[in-house]
């Protein structure tokens, strides 16, 4: 059982699992590092953008490369949406009521999610060209594993590109580290939060299409422990570094499917626990996380 | 150029500044000083508009600007180069400067810019890509100044650009500010050391719990016997 080949394939799930926890972690981590804001309504675009997929893509038949699109747009718009009205009025206020705040819309769009499609999951279909097989003497892979893969490494490359050298990145990272003083700088700090909300959003729903071409099985409740975990990246990797929350992400991607692969049976149920207990372990030996900076307290 | 009148400004209930009249002509390095917590640095954060007056108006170049978002006094040419430096620890060296720059189009006027900024500091060009939180202090209260003039300024806010730097970095320094005055910026001085300040300033504002308690010339303010004791140490 323990042979090289079965290593590989269950190291390639796990980096599959790391892309989709990492990529939602890119979100959650820039909005934190800004707003102080755990972020669970994040959890909940890649239901929506799950969804939004099946329909346009299933059931109206749209051509692929469009649905993509339509999906980043779609959560685009819903993250611009979600900061404009869940967020913007609860600038300057305690941090807790911001993540009340988002665990309220996060329940309200898991509900109105629920009442609109319905409470079973769907089966979500590999569209047909990614679902070719292919079998190697050492691994066994559909084209879609391989697509999960290169657009993940892609979107983190370009979202990486985005904070080191654009104008607005370096706004945004500006505007983590003080508010005040990037206001003082002539940066509109407003239009940096819509910003930085549309791109996670847009890039958490996309993650909602992989999800669903991965795992076969959508449902209205999937964003939840999704979003949790992928906050528990974020926190893993070093809060507010945009490379820690993707190194994060496939650390805990990584440990939860190779410890299922490796730990007798019966433990497989814990896998949602492992996934904690290696956040506490990591807290324990690093508290600000594997790449975080000390925390400045802010006045 | 600048002119304050009756500004109030509460934290809460409680009035940090009090009816404050007070006014920059263009051109001049005109000094604002006072002991800890007699509200300079809240009528320097009042003016760019990082606090809002709970009575009275503020005038720039004859508009009433009292109303408007930070950002867009910014745009207008009033920069603050903030206490403690207030420079992005975790940014290069460039990447501070640049932000100074943050709200002009005209990006090859910027890159000139810089480079002007890097003549005048060349420790600063050395150190370009270098974290900003790993310089010394007169390097750091270099870059915060530096990052000021990207914005290329007309109204220049200094609070407290001594504090913490050694002497000798402090003569450099104030060197620097009649510097950047002869190139046309008007300045606003910070101070609580109130020698250096009043020998490099036109006019004097002495700010004691919010309200402006002295105020003259230089030459004014230095013969009062109630400065000299408390301000100048003798």
């Amino acid at each position: 059982m323990l042979s090289l080949s079965y290593f590989l394939q269950q190291s390639m799930n796990g980096v599959i699992l790391g892309c989709i926890y990492a990529l939602l972690a890119l979100g959650m981590t820039v909005v934190y590092g800004i707003l102080r804001l755990i972020n669970f309504a994040h959890g909940a675009l890649i239901t929506l953008g799950a969804f939004c997929v099946y329909f346009v893509f299933f059931r109206l038949g749209f051509p692929f490369v469009a649905s993509i699109f339509l999906v980043l747009g779609f959560g685009g718009l819903m993250g611009l949406i979600l900061d404009f009205v869940a967020y913007r009025k609860l600038r300057g206020g305690p941090e807790v009521a911001l993540l009340i705040t988002s665990l309220g819309f996060y329940t309200f769009i898991e509900n109105f999610t629920k009442l609109l499609v319905s409470p079973q999951p769907y089966a979500f279909k590999t569209p047909a060209f990614l679902a070719t097989l292919y079998r190697t003497p050492f691994l066994t892979f559909r084209i879609v594993d391989i697509f999960i893969i290169l657009s993940s490494l892609a979107i983190m490359l370009s979202f990486h590109f985005f904070v080191k050298r654009t104008k607005m990145g370096i706004a945004m990272r500006a505007t983590s580290e003080n508010l005040e003083i990037a206001n003082l700088m002539g940066i509109e700090v407003n239009r940096v939060i819509s910003v930085a909300f549309v791109l996670g959003s847009a890039i958490a729903a996309f993650t909602g299409f992989l999800w669903g071409a991965k795992y076969g099985q959508i449902s209205y409740d999937m964003g939840f422990l999704t979003g949790v975990k992928a906050f528990v990246a974020v926190v893993v990797g070093g809060v507010g570094s945009v490379p820690g929350a993707m190194l994060g992400g496939f650390v805990l991607g990584l440990a939860e499917i190779l410890s299922i692969a490796f730990l007798p049976t019966r433990f497989a149920e814990y896998r949602d626990g492992i996934v904690f207990a290696i956040l506490i372990l990591v807290l324990l030996v690093r508290p600000s996380g594997i790449m975080g900076m000390k925390e400045e307290v802010r006045v | 150029m600048l002119k304050l009148e009756r500004v109030t400004v509460k934290y809460g209930v409680i009035p940090a500044v009090w009816e404050l009249n007070l006014e920059v002509r263009e051109g001049q390095i005109v000094a604002l000083l006072g002991a800890n917590g007699a509200g300079k640095t809240t009528t320097l954060k009042t003016i760019v508009g990082v606090l809002r007056p709970a009575s009275g108006r503020i005038f720039y170049n004859g508009r009433d600007i009292t109303m408007l978002p930070a950002p867009q006094r910014v745009r207008m040419g009033i920069c603050l180069v903030p206490e403690g430096r207030g420079i992005f620890n975790r940014l290069t060296v460039r990447e501070n400067l640049l932000l100074g720059a943050y709200h002009r189009k005209d990006q090859e006027e910027v890159l000139k810019d810089l480079e002007e900024v890097y003549r005048l500091f060349p420790r600063l060009k050395e150190r370009e890509d270098q974290i900003a939180g790993t310089l010394s202090g007169g390097e750091q209260q270099m870059l915060a100044i530096g990052r000021g003039l990207m914005s290329r300024p007309r109204l220049m806010l200094l609070d407290e650009p001594s504090l913490g730097l050694a002497p000798l970095i402090v003569r450099e320094l104030y060197a620097l500010i009649r510097n950047i005055r002869e190139n046309g910026v008007t300045i606003l001085l910070v101070e609580q050391s109130a020698p250096m300040a009043i020998g490099i300033a036109d006019y004097v504002y002495v700010l004691e719990t919010g309200v402006v308690k002295i105020s003259g010339t230089p030459e004014e303010v230095e013969s009062l016997e109630e400065v000299k004791k408390v301000y100048l140490g003798g």
